[in-house]
């Protein structure tokens, strides 16, 4: 299982657009900003923890089939060498094993590697053994050679998922089942970032790359039997899969429905058996359904505002950040328009990152600006420009809606803010790859999903190599800040980073560059016989078919 | 001049157009703001030179003139280009998806017409009979509801309460599913293909039947009232073969033209209703493109939209002249 960022952000950047398509903009700038017009309370994902549930009748259980209707199509790049989809990915995750995976507490457990890695010479050398004996699907035995061109085919062939593992600088096999692979410079998020690659044949797939991209062979539960390009993917459970436990689906066909009223009825008609993101609006509707289940897992992602600092905005001012962030309520918002599908969110990684890192929360929600309309406007009116008229852009979906509630408010405190929404593409052309001119915008809203590491978040959001790439806000930030995101994500000593990602993320929530606003959660929403139901924080785990925290299968009684 | 002539004739005349339909496409889909290359890495850490490279590689980085020149080139040896999102030739990823989208849109033009004509017929010989005051309220209702929300409300009513029928997606005759067990015959395949192809059929094909309906009605009053029938009535010839023979052949020449004009409204539904049933036809593959801004694939389904609805235009006034042998192309000119 692959974790870069490329690969998660992409995850964001599609399917937040098809997520709550259903909320309009219209009559999305009601409210006062004190909560009384929420919609519902902010639902809590951990309510939503089911037990696990296991068949009576295995050998029943094992003839399960069904079909996972996912929420956006599939790029269809099933070798995870090239895939740079998550949809493609959730495939491709039945069909390979990857070197470790995540549980679902988001920690990294061994997999193909029989332990966790040996590492030396100052944490730039990683030493794995893996399992003897596991077979791929074509009787092939998975070695050392495979997991090594796992890791070096993305930079040989350049695929897009190459900034992944650029930092290797050399892979020896030292046998069949030990490899050893020496990085460049130590790197902070190598365990937590590419230590889930998955394991794709050398041979067959060095033999013709394009065939084994539309028909892989991996040593997984599931293996690869139909496909029909931009319609289905069918695999069969494989029985001679090496690790327990042996998934009970025998068949699952993969279909894919972008339009959320349509992805609904179909669960609603009982013509899926289980359908990925489950729409905020429709979540009651579904809940309430005798014979539907609906599932909920908190993801990684984060929703930002960001600021433009560029010389000559009126946002490069952090007073006016301030105000700004001060004029509005995140949490009213999210009670409002995303109850079901997100949670406020108060640091720029995110809570799954927060409470694996242990950082101190308490006092970073003292950080965060709070909805206070009185010292918003009174910030502005001390700090902001004469004729102050910011432009904000937003894609033209839901977070448009976050947008006009924000300039409504400020409106509220006599400020005229535009709203301008776009369409995506173009949205990101005059934003993060800009050169971030203050006529084109002052803020913006864009999400990022990573991942439990820090730098998944920190670097690519607010490291200034990555300005025009992206992000548009052209933070200059303290002395430090730059240096200790890249120290940090240079280092491998996890408590010398922990502190110097400390000291970024309150220098972010003071000096706000970027506010965070809410983290979105995945969903599913399955038919009652569908059973053992569990979804992953990871999004391209899902449907998580069989694992340690889960084995689903059909009960057809 | 004859029909063979005048056929050559419209076709010779549809390639200025065509080619007038490609510049414009390609201005417009190459000067909208948004960059693909940049669009497809988003969120990667790359770099200027990465992005260089693709461009190169797609030609990306030549001047625009030149571009559309070679892009010319290639069309008229079938290469449509080559999608940059999906890493995929153009050609390929159409002729995935065209087979749906043709499906959909006969099926709803066979469904207005054999519904259309004979309630159309039906209204006009019950002029202000309750019939035909019915006919014109199911007939404003068809007009004025968008085809997407017909589409909902069949697939809540059908689907989801009654369970009749499935909620989307389509069955292929041509082409059944390997995986599933269900299909195994023939009859099979048919029988899925119509339970799935009827909701949206209806769906789309709604607001070309009240159209179609209307029309008809309207030229069987005409047609009912002109002098060769009043004639026919003087010479005592039965009323059904007045309406057969006489009324109705000259009423059909206007639904012609309108089917073959109305071909490109009947497409642009298609896209809402391939969105409503979750069908991988074209309309769909074009929505996800403009998304995307995968430019070459734009073009290539407006270029075979655009050709489509000329050719539609084409037949339609080729087979106005084969029907009514009073329609001559010009002579005298």
């Amino acid at each position: 299982m692959r974790f870069d960022d490329n690969e998660v952000s992409r995850r964001w950047l599609l399917a937040t657009g098809a997520s709550v398509s259903a909320v309009a903009v219209a009559g999305c700038i009601g409210g006062n900003g004190n909560g009384e017009d929420a919609s519902g309370e902010i639902l809590d994902p951990e309510e939503y923890d089911y037990d696990r549930e296991e068949p009576d009748d295995e050998d029943a259980a094992r003839e399960s089939t069904l079909v996972y209707t996912q929420e956006l199509e599939r790029d269809e790049d099933f070798d995870t060498v090239v895939s740079n989809d998550a949809y493609s990915v959730q495939v491709a995750n039945l069909i390979f094993d990857s070197l470790y995976e995540f549980d679902y507490e988001y920690e990294l457990q061994p997999k193909v590697a029989v332990d966790f890695p040996e590492v030396e010479r100052d944490d730039t050398r990683y030493l794995y053994e893996i399992h003897e004996g596991i077979e791929f699907h074509n009787g092939d035995e998975l070695t050392a050679s495979d997991v090594a061109h796992s890791f070096t085919a993305p930079v040989e062939e350049e695929t897009p998922n190459i900034s992944t593992y650029d930092m290797i600088d050399e892979i020896e096999v030292i046998d069949d089942y030990q490899l050893q692979v020496d990085l460049e410079h130590p790197y902070g998020p190598w365990e937590m970032f590419n230590q889930g690659v998955s394991i794709v044949p050398e041979d067959v797939r060095t033999d013709d790359p394009e065939a084994f991209n539309e028909d892989p062979i991996g040593s997984g539960p599931f293996e690869f039997v139909d496909f029909e390009y931009g319609e289905y993917v069918e695999l069969e459970r494989f029985d001679d899969y090496w690790d327990e436990p042996q998934p009970y689906v025998q068949h699952i066909r993969f279909e894919d429905n972008v339009d959320d009223a349509s992805r609904v009825s179909e669960i609603l008609a009982g013509d899926t058996d289980a359908i990925g993101d489950v729409p905020n609006d429709d979540w009651e509707t579904l809940e309430d359904e005798e014979d539907i289940r609906v599932h909920i897992a908190e993801s990684p992602s984060v929703a930002y505002i960001y600021f433009n600092c560029n010389e000559g905005a009126g946002t490069a001012d952090p007073n006016v950040r301030r105000a700004i962030a001060h004029a509005f309520s995140a949490t009213d918002y999210v009670e409002t328009y995303l109850n079901n599908a997100a949670m406020p969110l108060v640091t720029p990684t995110s809570r799954i990152t927060n409470e694996l890192w242990d950082f101190p929360l308490d006092e970073w929600e003292e950080l965060y600006p709070d909805y206070d309309p009185d010292l918003a406007q009174e910030l502005l009116d001390e700090h902001a420009p004469d004729d102050w008229n910011p432009t904000f852009l937003a894609p033209d979906d839901e977070r448009a809606t976050l947008a006009e509630r924000v300039a409504t408010r400020l409106d509220e405190i006599g400020y005229d803010m535009q709203v301008q929404t776009m369409d995506f593409g173009a949205m990101l052309d005059q934003t993060i790859y800009s050169d971030g001119d203050p006529d084109d915008y002052e803020a913006y809203i864009v999400g990022w999903t990573g991942g439990p590491d820090p730098d998944q978040y920190l670097y690519p959001n607010f490291h200034e190599s990555q300005e025009s790439v992206n992000q548009g806000h052209f933070y200059e930030g303290s002395d430090d800040f730059h240096d200790n995101i890249l120290e940090a994500r240079e280092s491998a000593d996890h408590d010398e980073r922990e502190a110097l990602y400390t000291d970024v993320i309150e220098e972010i929530l003071e000096e706000l560059p970027a506010l965070p606003v809410f983290t979105e959660h995945n969903s599913m929403a399955t038919g009652e016989h569908i059973k053992d139901v569990h979804v992953h924080p990871q999004m391209q785990y899902n449907p998580n078919l069989v694992h340690d925290g889960a084995n689903v299968w059909v009960d057809d009684e | 001049m004859g029909l063979l002539r005048y056929t050559l004739y419209r076709f010779l005349q549809s390639i200025p157009v065509l080619i007038g339909i490609t510049i414009i496409t390609f201005l417009l889909a190459n000067l909208a703001p948004g960059d693909p290359v940049r669009l497809m890495l988003a969120g990667q850490e790359v770099d200027e030179e990465l992005i260089e490279t693709i461009e190169q590689r797609y030609g990306l980085d030549r001047p625009l003139h030149e571009r559309y020149v070679t892009y010319m080139a290639g069309l008229v040896q079938g290469d449509f280009g080559h999608s940059i999102h999906r890493n995929r030739p153009v050609t390929e990823l159409m002729l995935n998806r065209v087979g749906p989208t043709l499906l959909l849109v006969l099926s709803a033009y066979a469904f207005a017409l054999v519904t259309a004509i004979p309630l159309g017929i039906l209204a006009a010989t019950r002029r202000n009979e309750p019939t035909d005051h019915i006919s014109r309220i199911v007939a404003l209702i068809g007009v004025s509801t968008p085809s997407f929300w017909i589409g909902i409300m069949l697939i809540l009513v059908f689907a989801v309460q009654l369970g009749w029928l499935p909620s989307t997606g389509l069955v292929y005759p041509w082409r059944g599913p390997d995986g599933y067990d269900w299909i195994e015959t023939w009859p099979e395949l048919i029988y899925q293909t119509i339970r799935h192809l009827l909701l949206p059929m209806v769906a789309l094909g709604t607001l070309q039947m009240a159209t179609l309906m209307r029309v008809e009605r309207t030229q069987m009053i005409e047609s009912l009232q002109g002098e060769y029938v009043k004639l026919a009535r003087a010479y005592g010839v039965p009323e059904r073969t007045i309406l057969r023979k006489h009324a109705f052949q000259v009423a059909q020449l206007p639904i012609i033209t309108i089917v073959g004009l109305n071909l490109s409204t009947a497409l642009g539904g298609a896209v809402l209703i391939e969105t409503v049933f979750n069908i991988n036809g074209m309309g769909r593959l074009f929505i996800e493109a403009i998304q995307q801004l995968d430019y070459q694939l734009i073009m290539g389904i407006t270029i075979v939209i655009a050709t489509m609805f000329v050719i539609g235009v084409i037949i339609t006034d080729i087979a106005y002249a084969y029907i009514d042998p009073r329609v001559t192309y010009g002579e005298g000119e």
